[in-house]
Parts: C-alpha cells; structure tokens; sequence
C-alpha cells in the first residue's frame, strides 16, 4: 500500500475549502425556496379543498418518489429543452447552480412541506378551540397560539432537514457544479486520480465538522425554545428521539 | 336571555341532539345532568360553533341566529359574549398563567396591554393563584389549571360561560377547590350553563336543572324538584343510581 500523502491532503484540503460559499450558497436558496414551496403546499393541503388537497398529496408523493439524482438530471437537460421548444427561451447563459437549486427547492417543497404538516398536527385541536373561544379569529389562533408550538414541534426536524441537504445538495457535482465535491473530483482529475484518498478524507473532513456544528446549534435552539426548559430553576432534558 | 331552539345534530348519521329546546335567563345558572352520550357536551358545543349543528336557532339578548348556517362573522361577534371552560382545561401551552388570562383581552378585544394584565392578575387572584402567574400550564396541578382556565374565561366578562365537564378530568382531590371557584362565578351573577356529574354541586348552585337523555330534554325543572320529585322514571332512574350509592359504599 502506498503512503497517505499529507502534503498533498493539506493542499487540496485548503484549496476545496473555500468552494463551501458555494455548496452554502445552493443550501440556503433551495431551503429558502423550498420552504416557500412547502408553505404553499402545507396551505393546499389544510385548505379543506379536495382538488388542492389531492394536488398537494400528488407532489409530496412524486417528489419522495423520485430520486434526487434523476430529477436534477431531468431539471438539468430537460427544462432548458422544454424551454426553447415550448417557449423559445434559451436558458445557455444560466449558471448551473441554479438548476441545482430549483432541484432542491422542489425536493425540500414536499420535505418541508411533510414537516409542517407533523408540526401542526402536533399542537392539540383543544389549543385552537381555547383560541376560538377566548374570542381570536382563526388568524389569531393561528399565529398567537398555534404557529409558536408548531414551529418548536419542527425544530429537529429542520435540523435535519438542513444536515440532509447539504449532504444530498453533493449530487451537484454530477451535472458539473464546482462545489465542495465537484472541486475535490476536479483538483484530484487533474492529477490524474491519483489522490482519491487523499481527496475523500479531505472532503469528508470538511463535511463533517459542517454537519456536526449544525447538529450542535439545532440541539442548543431545540433546547432553548422546549417549553420544558422555559420553567425557571427546573431543568428536564427533552432528547431528540423523543419528537 | 338565551334561547336554544330544536337544536339537531348527527355524527355520521348517529343521531345525537334529536331536538332540544332551552330558554336560560338572565344570571341564571343551569346544570345539565345525563348519562354519557346523551348529548350534553355537544349542546355546548353547538351553541358555541366548535360544532356546526345540522339546524337549530340559537339566541344571545338581541341577536339570534341560524346554528346550521351562519357567517364566521357573526360567529366571531357571539362568541365575544360568550366563554368557555373545558374538560382538559386547554390553557394555552405556549402562555403563562397570566399571559393565558390576558389573552382574549389584548388579542381579541384590544384592551389597552397594562390595563389587561392588571385585569388579568385580579382575576388570578381571584382564583387564588396570585404566586402561579409566571407558572406555564405544564407546571400547574390539574385543579389549579382549570382554575387558570375558569379566571381566563371570566376574566372577559361574557354574557354565558359554558362549563363543559370542568371537573371530570381532576384527581378526586382536586374537584373541590375547583366547585368552590364555579360557585363563586355563580354568585357573581353570570349566566352559566354546566355540564356536570357532580351532583351535589348542581343541588348547591343550580337555578335550574335540565335532564338529558338520548338526544332530548327529559325534564327540567329547580333542583329541589328535579332531585327529590322527578316526574319522569328516566330521571328517577338515573338519579337513583347516582345518590343512593353517595352514603353506602359497595366494596
């Protein structure tokens, strides 16, 4: 067996290093969009209309359905061919991270969508009729009492949500996006792929502190907004697994 | 004034309010009695639109309206007057003890915030909770939420509170320091309608106690009436296998 380089790790671990702007710049539109899309598609569900209703179901159901790597594909060749032939727009001068991001934004649509849904689902249907009745408007209900034991009951979720995309968002590499890993394919190419070790532990430890410092934060939020540890002197441990 | 008329609601075409009728005056305090399933808490529930009856008129003082097909509007403006009290007590989670009593009069009637708190904490104190009002529900007893949830709902002064089974979910403990709290609402003049199984609080307090059974108004009548002379067997039968196992107990 051949000796781990560390030179050659220390270097590409430095140059890859700053291509993480990237890889969180895709991570923050799609949640950013994804969410959006996840909110409508929350609204069609709940709104009590059987065709919105059943059209919500119809994209969560596709969307987990479908891996991430065959949508980005069929985003990546498929809309711009759409787009000339229906439309007449060309879409060449389109960088490709966004297509990276419609991708996601369209997976987190329906993920998002799934975690709204369990968090409202969470908060009792006593909550709401205790609204009603103190005299609140649904609005009122909703954000007043509703909405802020909703948003706790998603918490991890979130957590995991953003952890999962990061991890997902590498697929990116795939139509050719110089993120964390499309750097890292490409510097170790270059050298004729003689580095993949080299290559992947340097990648692996750039992923990983990312993912560990997100986990930390969440399970701090987590903790800060648990109505458990609101109640001043007592403190009750709420784990994870647990929600 | 409240006048419920030919009230009718069905689940799933289990019929459970067949017609029922009941005219409440003013101040005056109501005890529904019945065994499980005859309808008293869906009553509650219709009059004040947690449920939608199939039809019925339903009348507050000046305002009287269709229960079956009525606009969010006017359920909003109604249910202004009204308050209610639950069987799990459903205090807001998120909100302290004060914060839960505030509530309905910052959010809902827009009262000045300092005034409202200040209203707020009186009535806690009414209830006897005064140190309690930083305490989120999860850290008050059974009774002492439900006293939260009574001072939340008086607190708004409506023309009726509706107590639906305010006691059935306590430790037998508990019950008594919450009855003492409804009897002091009772002396305070509000119109009250009680769904209980507590009977020698609706002997206490009752103006007036109305028997219901299978869906309809068996009797109704004053207590003193109702408990020593019920004119009709269900009632007697009922009321028989409630007091007479009060002195003796079966082991």
């Amino acid at each position: 067996m051949r000796t781990f380089h560390w030179d050659i790790f220390l270097k590409f671990y430095i140059e890859i290093l700053p291509y993480l702007s990237v890889t969180f710049s895709y991570v923050f539109f799609s949640l950013l969009f994804g969410f959006g899309i996840g909110i409508g598609i929350t609204v069609m569900k709940f709104s009590g209309k059987r065709i919105l209703s059943a059209l919500a179901s119809i994209y969560i159901s596709v969307m987990r359905c479908v891996p991430s790597v065959v949508l980005l594909f069929l985003i990546y060749y498929g809309l711009p061919m759409m787009m000339k032939g229906e439309f007449g727009i060309s879409m060449d001068h389109i960088g490709t991270i966004v297509y990276v991001i419609i991708t996601f934004s369209l997976f987190l649509g329906a993920s998002t969508s799934e975690i709204m849904r369990a968090g409202y689902l969470a908060v009792g249907k006593g909550q709401r009729e205790a609204g009603y009745m103190v005299g609140l408007s649904g609005w009122q209900t909703f954000y007043r009492i509703i909405f802020p034991q909703a948003v706790r009951a998603c918490i991890p979720n979130i957590g995991n949500i953003i952890i999962y995309m990061i991890k997902e968002g590498a697929l990116a590499y795939t139509i050719g996006l110089q993120d964390v890993l499309g750097r890292g394919y490409q510097l170790n190419s270059l050298k004729g792929n003689a580095y993949s070790a080299e290559t992947y532990v340097a990648l692996a430890l750039i992923y990983w502190p990312c993912t560990i410092i997100l986990e930390k934060v969440f399970a701090y939020i987590e903790k800060k907004v648990s109505l458990a540890d609101m109640i001043a002197g007592q403190k009750t441990e709420v784990s994870m697994e647990e929600i | 004034m409240i006048e419920i008329k030919h009230v009718k609601k069905s689940f799933d075409n289990v019929e459970i309010l067949k017609d029922v009728s009941l005219n409440v005056a003013d101040g005056e305090v109501v005890v529904i009695l019945g065994p499980s399933g005859s309808g008293k808490t869906t009553l509650l529930r219709c009059v004040s639109f947690l449920e939608k009856a199939d039809s019925g008129i339903f009348s507050l003082g000046d305002v009287s309206v269709n229960l079956h097909k009525i606009s969010k509007k006017d359920i909003l403006k109604l249910r202004r007057k009204m308050a209610f009290v639950f069987q799990n007590y459903n205090l807001f989670a998120n909100k302290t003890a004060l914060e839960n009593v505030a509530e309905g009069l910052v959010t809902a009637r827009k009262m000045d915030k300092i005034q409202a708190i200040r209203k707020a904490r009186q009535a806690l104190e009414w209830v006897g909770l005064s140190d309690k009002e930083n305490f989120y529900p999860v850290q008050l007893s059974g009774g002492q939420q439900q006293r939260v949830g009574i001072a939340r709902a008086v607190v708004l002064e409506p023309e009726v509170i509706f107590f639906d089974e305010p006691t059935s979910a306590l430790d037998p403990e508990l019950v008594g320091e919450t009855l003492e709290v409804i009897k002091k609402v009772a002396k305070m003049g509000i119109t009250m309608i009680v769904v209980t199984h507590e009977m020698s609080f609706a002997q206490d307090v009752a103006d007036k106690v109305v028997f219901m059974d299978g869906g309809l108004v068996v009797e109704e009548g004053k207590p003193e009436v109702i408990f020593s002379h019920p004119k009709e067997a269900r009632t007697r039968q009922f009321l028989s296998r409630i007091i007479s196992l009060d002195p003796v107990y079966y082991i």
